[in-house]
């Protein structure tokens, strides 16, 4: 018999045994901690306050593993089997012990010990899975949590105002410290959380976080747009965001700024065309916007400022009108519903319209998914039918 | 909550305690196990159904106690039984055919058979770095990557009786 010829391995268990969490990694992860200059992840979970920013109930209490970029669920599975892992022995065995063992081996397979032998160490019964909900993960929500609106009206007292001067003067590298601080409590990426930061338009004044709201976004749009004819920028090519800002300006008196100069500058990496997109941590000094996604932008801002929910609908024709309006000369033509995106805006009758919220459509989109995948899979074979459950 | 870092490599002591733990260990830890089942580390994974029983004076919940572990502590090793891999020769580890079998005798009679098998995502072993040097700082928690492991040696029935060994 082929067990008579084979070495025995001496198998013991070591005590006290040690603490191990055991990660199970797809394979992206795999390539990236085999790598020889492998970065650290990080595991994230969200501050008490910022868990009810996400309004599953049943995901408030959670850690994620993030790397630079992505950002996972972690989901601790039992197992009914338990994994023992295995180093081999220090050779911590008495010579009696091993006696017992040696003896029952019988005259076969002679141990060589102590080499011959491995022990378990730590006995793991689950494991850490990691998965991706549908949808990916996005900072916005927590960003709207944890940053102040900013909403000024035209005329209103701006506390922000009497510290203009002093934030000008904010260097980068406070201002990255203050957003550092905020993404740390937000449980993605750090990647995930420039590009949420990016997209709210949020900006650092008088040592806080701010995010723009719908208004004051398409307020500050509509100074640029009429700042840029006035001084003949053409925004679809590369200009000097200081020349954009001195153009919002009233006859250049910078006491007079009508919002803060960050604001501009997040509104501007927000249109400017990807590939000019500076990193967060850079200043923005040249940029250029694209036509199509500008336009577009502007449209859904001006809708969401002025219909956010269903009660607020405007009509169909007032909105086109003064989103058209809103738009440098050349852009016109880009002001037509087909341009906004799948899912962007509803309408309760053919005459009005409102604006959508990008989390209220995901859930629209997956829960139509759902039930064309639900359609489509009228299986009544029940391997498929487990099998689909086990995924779950 | 402040985030938790896992760095991707483990500090060499982490790794190998027995260097710094048994001087009079000359030469590194051979590891007998097959060449596809050895790691850097030497770690890997025996899956099993159900638990060893360890005599009573020996917790049998795997807890971890930080008290009473320290890797320069005292740890004793109490055997079990013994391992074996009845197809497999060192001078052939390319043929991948010995995985089919593996065996566990534990005492005289039992023996319980199983097989090595590729996991189907590799596993990371995370643990706690000590920490050296660094302020004791209860707050910091640091976690390392020991090891990543892609097989593991899986005992998934029940012991069977066997009259000799």
């Amino acid at each position: 018999m082929a067990t008579q010829d084979s070495r025995g391995i001496l198998f013991t268990n070591t005590q006290p045994q040690q603490g191990f969490r055991l990660l199970e990694l797809p394979p992206e992860l795999d390539t990236l901690l085999s790598a020889k200059d492998a970065p650290s992840l990080e595991l994230k979970s969200p501050s008490a306050a910022l868990a009810q920013a996400v309004p599953d109930p049943s995901a408030q209490e959670y850690v994620n593993l993030c790397t630079t970029d992505k950002t996972y669920r972690i989901r601790q599975v039992q197992s009914s089997n338990s994994i023992h892992v295995l180093r081999p022995s220090l050779g911590r065995i008495s010579r009696a012990d091993i006696k017992v063992v040696e003896e029952e081996a019988g005259e076969s397979g002679a141990l060589n010990l102590p080499d011959d032998a491995v022990s378990a160490i730590a006995k793991c019964g689950s494991t850490l899975e990691l998965h991706i909900p549908d949808g990916g993960f996005s900072a916005v929500p927590f960003l709207e949590r944890s940053l102040q609106l900013y909403d000024r009206r035209d005329g209103d007292d701006d506390i922000m105002m009497d510290d203009n001067q002093a934030t000008g003067d904010m260097d980068l590298i406070e201002v990255q410290r203050l957003r550092d601080q905020v993404c740390a409590d937000i449980p993605v990426s750090a990647a995930q959380c420039e590009d949420g930061w990016v997209d709210i338009c949020a900006f650092v004044c008088a040592s806080a976080g701010w995010r723009p709201s719908a208004r004051m976004r398409f307020n500050v749009w509509k100074r640029m747009a009429e700042g840029s004819v006035l001084q003949g920028i053409d925004l679809e090519k590369q200009f000097l965001v200081g020349d954009l800002w001195k153009s919002v300006l009233d006859d250049g008196d910078d006491s007079e700024a009508p919002f803060p100069r960050a604001l501009l500058e997040a509104l501007v990496r927000k249109l400017c065309t990807a590939d000019e997109r500076p990193p967060l941590a850079d200043e923005i000094k040249w940029a250029s916007f694209d036509k199509v996604e500008c336009s577009r932008w502007v449209g859904e801002t001006y809708l969401a400022a002025m219909a956010p929910t269903a009660s607020s609908a405007i009509g169909r024709s007032d909105f086109l009108r003064s989103w058209k309006d809103s738009l440098p000369e050349s852009w016109r033509g880009e002001a037509s519903l087909s341009k906004l995106q799948d899912g962007a805006y509803q309408s309760p009758d053919p005459t009005t319209i409102f604006f959508v919220e990008p989390s209220q459509r995901q859930h629209t989109a997956k829960a139509s998914a759902g039930a064309a995948a639900a359609k489509a899979k009228p299986t009544r074979n029940w391997h498929e039918l487990l099998k689909s459950q086990k995924r779950n | 909550m402040p985030s938790i870092r896992i760095h991707p490599h483990a500090s060499p002591a982490a790794i190998n305690p027995a260097a710094s733990l048994s001087p009079n260990l000359s030469h590194p830890l051979t590891n007998p196990l097959p060449q596809l089942l050895q790691t850097p580390s030497g770690l890997a994974f025996l899956e099993l159904q159900g638990t060893i029983n360890l005599p009573s004076n020996e917790s049998d919940d795997g807890s971890y106690n930080k008290e009473s572990y320290s890797p320069k502590g005292n740890t004793f090793e109490t055997p079990v039984g013994k391992l074996m891999f009845p197809d497999y020769s060192a001078l052939n580890p390319d043929d991948t055919k010995w995985m089919k079998r593996a065996y566990l005798y534990v005492g005289r009679y039992q023996r319980m058979t199983g097989e090595v098998k590729k996991l189907p995502r590799p596993i990371a072993v995370l643990q706690r770095r000590e920490s050296s040097g660094a302020p004791p700082n209860a707050e910091v928690e640091e976690l390392e990557v020991l090891e990543i492991v892609r097989y593991k040696i899986l005992f998934k029935n029940r012991p069977e009786p066997v009259n000799d060994v």
